[in-house]
């Protein structure tokens, strides 16, 4: 009975609560209602007057973006224009007749003619239509000097980006593309028809420098859209111009040296500043062709092309340093005071250890080598001892310092990290724990080990300045102060000692490049071959009668001149069997080129607008 | 005597149909003709990309909607709490699995199709407070730790929605939870309390906001402060549904949103189109047909002899009710941009497939609207 008692009142509750809900919910109705009368009958004619007969537009102007420079003033990038005819039915009274007189100005094909016609058919009549966008400046000026007797044809001009030897350049400036989903957000400027952004390389990493601030224009326009005069305007600023450090007549050669490779990278850094000159890809692709638009399918036709023509192997590639990597050995040694310029180690062709066996590339053996000795003839067991003694954290930690097992921000997306490998570095990666015998092989650099051909350069140019030189691909502007790079903790007369190793490589008889010799008097190149074992079954060093998939990579690095160090190189050839064969006696051209060429010794081109600019953004506020 | 037989009678096929409320059915169709009609304008005067789509979801709606409807009450009642449990499990494995769109976190990837756990939550959140208020015995009601439990039904999912960040489904599941607490009859004190506390947590939630949900709320303070940037949105659906006058500028005929000044057209901003090309006239009516679907919803709802089906029904209508408010008021400037679309007028499959399973269970409840639950059927789990 009680129970009873209980659910009527229940429902009564309810009966009375949900009323009373409704009664909120009709309120709340009535807030909605009072708002829409508030704006479309008392506010009506205000909003009418904004919007219908002499409304005002707010439209945006997109700046132009920001031209980008080679180091010394020739383009790389720059904005042509697009002129466009395009027809809005609403405007015209009769399409075709429209078109007929148009059509006595510019051809207009019979397909396209069909193609207008269908579209107005379906589309509302306030779609504008393009009929074509390849106008002539001739013909532009003709469609605009008619435009009063062709009623609803429109004109525009269209920005669309433009890269100088696209196939060469690619990789460091990248391309640019309309704005996706969520870059749409960021500013309603990336919502106008035909606004790019950038999607890759230099393009994306220095986005907000060479986008620009939009512009305001604020017309009375009537019913038709038709501007009647304009009222206030606040101009676009265009984007900032960008000078590369990249010298391109070095990157040209540099990629043209690279032709006849299927898969290589190379860079060339300004050893003192990091800047970098050149840095080449193989195989490369046109960015132009992406900016035209590709057909569909083209697109994954590229992405999924042989050989990554999109992957910057520069910045992207990961490969096993192999030889490259025993400065850092050496080094690592000499600091921790394992070695030190007289210790010997006695090399029979090869090392023991628990009950593994490492040989040496040379199976007969170096016989007793210190150190010098051993960078010069890259004697593997003298690495294995040293890498031994040492352990691998110590390694690792070397290989940081030299800018190995790190990205750098410097503006170049996507780059990889590459490997410093640590026992915590397995462990969180791979869930096992590390073993003796994979410090002994990460003492050559293979094994867990990885760099790009970027930080080989970086290092490179470490070793031969003695400071902590941080890559860079564009020029600072004037009155940016860009600090020496600070000197390595590292002991400078341990860094002679590898250095003095590497010269040796080269020019000593019996190193293991001394293919690698610069043509030029009195110029000398310091350097370092390296060759990773891609499989172990290609361990037989002889690449001959291999397939190309097993064959070792070649990778090289040097600096010159050897006595007071200019430029750094590293490349890698992918596959190319060996270090002093395949790769060598690419950073041996590249090198000459530099040498001859000195492109840092030459003033470099400043940016038209840099004072302009930088004077307008302190009057800003500095906002950017 | 016992007041009423507590054995109610298994309804018939033919008696299910009798007892359906058609008039709702054809109140919900309306909503969807005028969506669609509004979508083939914002298209230009095209039946693609949207509004073929449209009706084609609103009739696989529709199919779920009678399969919902015409099951048995109690497989409902059953299934509360483990749809309650799966939807929450999900919410949970959005950060872990989810896949992100726009600075945000909500998708899980079941296969080839992605759909938002939140939405599920809407539904699930409805069904486990109402089996939970048809197990309490009404005498406990005002014990407070009866309030425990649908307490934290509803704290979890609206933290883990605040943390994807979702603004505005966290504050639909607060509304929805809240209002359901109030329906099923919890003490005036703990909302006058709940009232206070939330205003008092305003300050440390404006701390907490991420920096673009900060400049919405300042937009939408002030949105002529801002007028390119984030204002834009506002001002130009003001300028759209203000220029449209009383009558409208006439189908297909609105200058402002053919003219591209406006955003998410046939989504969020559906509302702001329909308005300036039918005028308040217009839009005053599609409120109305709105009103009426509420109305309709609270009148069945009146209808239940059960605590269940009374609180599924209003709940299901406090959660279209929000929406519908969120979005309109959202569209005239009177609360910050947020993305809830307009329901069944917005294109957008995720949310009309969650309605159309609310409707399910309005219709499921309206059809059993006599069942009365037996003791051992409305066991604590």
């Amino acid at each position: 009975m009680a129970e009873s008692e209980h659910h009527k009142r229940q429902k009564r509750r309810f009966t009375r609560r949900v009323l009373m809900l409704g009664a909120g919910q009709l309120g709340l109705f009535g807030v909605l209602g009072w708002r829409l009368r508030q704006l479309q009958v008392v506010e009506a004619p205000k909003y009418t007057l904004l919007a219908e007969e002499n409304r005002i537009n707010i439209q945006l102007l997109a700046p132009s973006r920001g031209l980008i420079f080679d180091r010394f003033g020739k383009p790389v990038a720059t904005n042509t224009d697009s002129m466009r005819v395009f027809i809005v039915p609403e405007l015209s009274k009769n399409i075709r007749d429209s078109l007929d007189r148009l059509g006595r100005v510019i051809s207009i094909p019979g397909k396209v003619r069909a193609r207008v016609l269908r579209l107005a058919s379906r589309q509302s009549p306030y779609v504008p239509i393009v009929v074509d966008d390849t106008l002539s400046w001739r013909q532009f000026a003709q469609v605009n000097v008619l435009a009063p007797s062709l009623p609803g044809v429109q004109t525009d001009i269209l920005s669309v980006r433009r890269y100088h030897d696209g196939n060469d350049m690619a990789h460091i400036v990248g391309y640019v593309g309309a704005a996706n989903k969520v870059e749409v957000n960021e500013h309603p400027v990336t919502r106008l028809p035909g606004f790019r952004v950038g999607k890759s390389g230099v393009e994306r990493g220095f986005e907000p420098k060479l986008r620009g601030k939009a512009g305001v224009i604020k017309l009375e326009v009537d019913a038709h859209g038709h501007a009647v005069r304009k009222l206030e305007t606040l101009d676009s600023q265009h984007g900032r111009e960008l000078v590369l450090t990249i010298d391109k007549e070095i990157q040209t050669k540099a990629m043209e040296r690279l032709k006849d490779e299927r898969r290589a990278a190379i860079v060339a850094l300004d050893a003192r500043t990091g800047e970098i000159i050149a840095m080449a890809s193989t195989p490369s692709y046109d960015p132009n062709a992406i900016i035209d638009g590709l057909k569909e399918g083209a697109w994954e036709n590229m992405a999924n092309a042989e050989d990554d023509p999109f992957t910057n192997k520069a910045i992207r590639g990961q490969y096993p340093p192999g030889s490259t990597f025993k400065m850092v050995t050496a080094l690592a040694g000499l600091e921790d005071e394992a070695i030190d310029l007289k210790t010997k180690f006695r090399c029979y062709g090869g090392y023991s250890y628990s009950n593994a066996y490492f040989g040496c590339w040379r199976r007969g053996g170096h016989g007793a080598v210190d150190v010098r000795r051993a960078i010069k003839q890259s004697c593997d067991v003298f690495f294995y001892n040293v890498a031994q003694r040492i352990g691998i954290t110590k390694l690792s930690a070397m290989g940081h310092k030299l800018g190995l097992g790190q990205t750098y921000e410097f503006g170049l997306p996507l780059q990889k990290p590459g490997v410093m490998p640590t026992p915590g570095w397995k462990r969180a990666t791979l869930g096992k724990p590390w073993y003796g015998g994979e410090t002994i092989i990460a003492g050559i650099g293979q094994g867990f080990v990885l760099t790009t051909p970027l930080q080989l350069a970086v290092m490179t140019a470490r070793i031969a300045t003695g400071r902590e030189v941080m890559p860079r691909i564009v020029r600072p502007y004037p009155d940016e102060k860009i600090e020496e790079a600070k000197p390595l903790d590292i002991k400078p007369e341990h860094l002679a000692i590898v250095r003095e190793g590497m010269w040796a490589v080269v020019n000593e008889g019996g190193g293991t490049a001394g293919r690698a010799r610069i043509p030029i008097a009195g110029v000398q190149m310091s350097g370092k071959t390296g060759t990773s074992q891609v499989n172990s079954a290609s361990s037989g060093r002889s690449s001959r009668g291999l397939k190309w998939e097993q064959r070792d990579h070649g990778l090289f690095v040097g600096f010159a001149p050897a006595d007071n160090p200019r430029y750094a190189v590293a490349a890698i050839v992918e596959h190319g069997g060996s270090g002093s064969g395949a790769a060598s006696p690419v950073v041996r051209d590249i090198m000459t080129a530099l040498i001859e060429r000195d492109p840092v010794s030459k003033p470099t081109y400043v940016a038209r607008d840099a004072y302009r600019q930088t004077a307008e953004d302190k009057r800003r506020g500095g906002k950017s | 005597m016992f007041s009423g037989p507590l054995e109610t009678p298994r309804l018939s096929f033919g008696e299910k149909l009798i007892a359906f409320n058609w008039v709702f059915i054809v109140l919900i169709t309306t909503l969807v003709c005028v969506g669609a009609a509004a979508l083939y304008s914002v298209a230009g005067g095209s039946l693609d990309p949207w509004a073929e789509t449209h009706v084609i979801r609103y009739c696989l709606g529709l199919g779920l909607l009678f399969m919902v409807a015409l099951t048995d009450i109690k497989l409902w009642m059953r299934l509360a709490y483990p749809v309650y449990l799966v939807a929450l499990l999900m919410l949970i494995a959005v950060p872990i699995l989810g896949v992100g769109s726009g600075g945000a976190q909500r998708w899980l990837q079941l296969g080839s199709f992605t759909f938002q756990p939140a939405e599920l939550m809407k539904v699930a959140l409805v069904l486990a407070l109402a089996r939970y208020y048809e197990w309490l015995p009404p005498k406990h009601m005002s014990n407070p730790l009866a309030l425990i439990a649908p307490a934290t039904m509803i704290g979890i999912p609206v933290a883990l929605v605040v943390m994807q960040p979702d603004l505005g489904t966290a504050v639909l599941f607060a509304a929805v939870g809240g209002g359901l607490l109030f329906l099923a009859g919890a003490s005036w004190i703990y909302f006058v309390f709940g009232i206070a506390g939330i205003m008092g947590a305003i300050p440390f939630i404006w701390h907490s906001l991420h920096d673009y949900q900060k400049a919405r709320v300042m937009t939408f303070i002030d949105p002529d402060k801002d007028p390119l940037g984030a204002g834009y949105h506002i001002l130009q659906s003001k300028i759209a549904l203000g220029s449209g006058g009383v009558t409208g500028k006439g189908y297909m005929q609105g200058t402002q949103s053919q003219l591209n000044f406006l955003p998410e057209k046939h989504t969020d901003f559906i509302f702001t189109m329909f308005a300036e090309e039918m005028g308040f006239v217009g839009s005053l009516s599609l409120l109305a047909v709105y009103l009426l679907v509420l109305l309709a919803i609270i009148f069945m709802a009146l209808r239940c002899q059960n605590q269940f089906a009374r609180l599924v029904t209003a709940g299901v209508g406090i959660t279209m009710f929000v929406y519908v408010f969120i979005n309109v008021a959202m569209v005239m400037g009177l609360v910050p941009v947020v993305g809830v679309p307009l329901p069944l007028v917005s294109y957008g499959g995720t949310s009309m497939i969650t309605l159309m399973f609310g409707f399910g269970l309005v219709l499921n409840a309206h059809v059993h609207r006599k069942t009365k639950f037996r003791p051992y059927e409305t066991g604590i789990i």
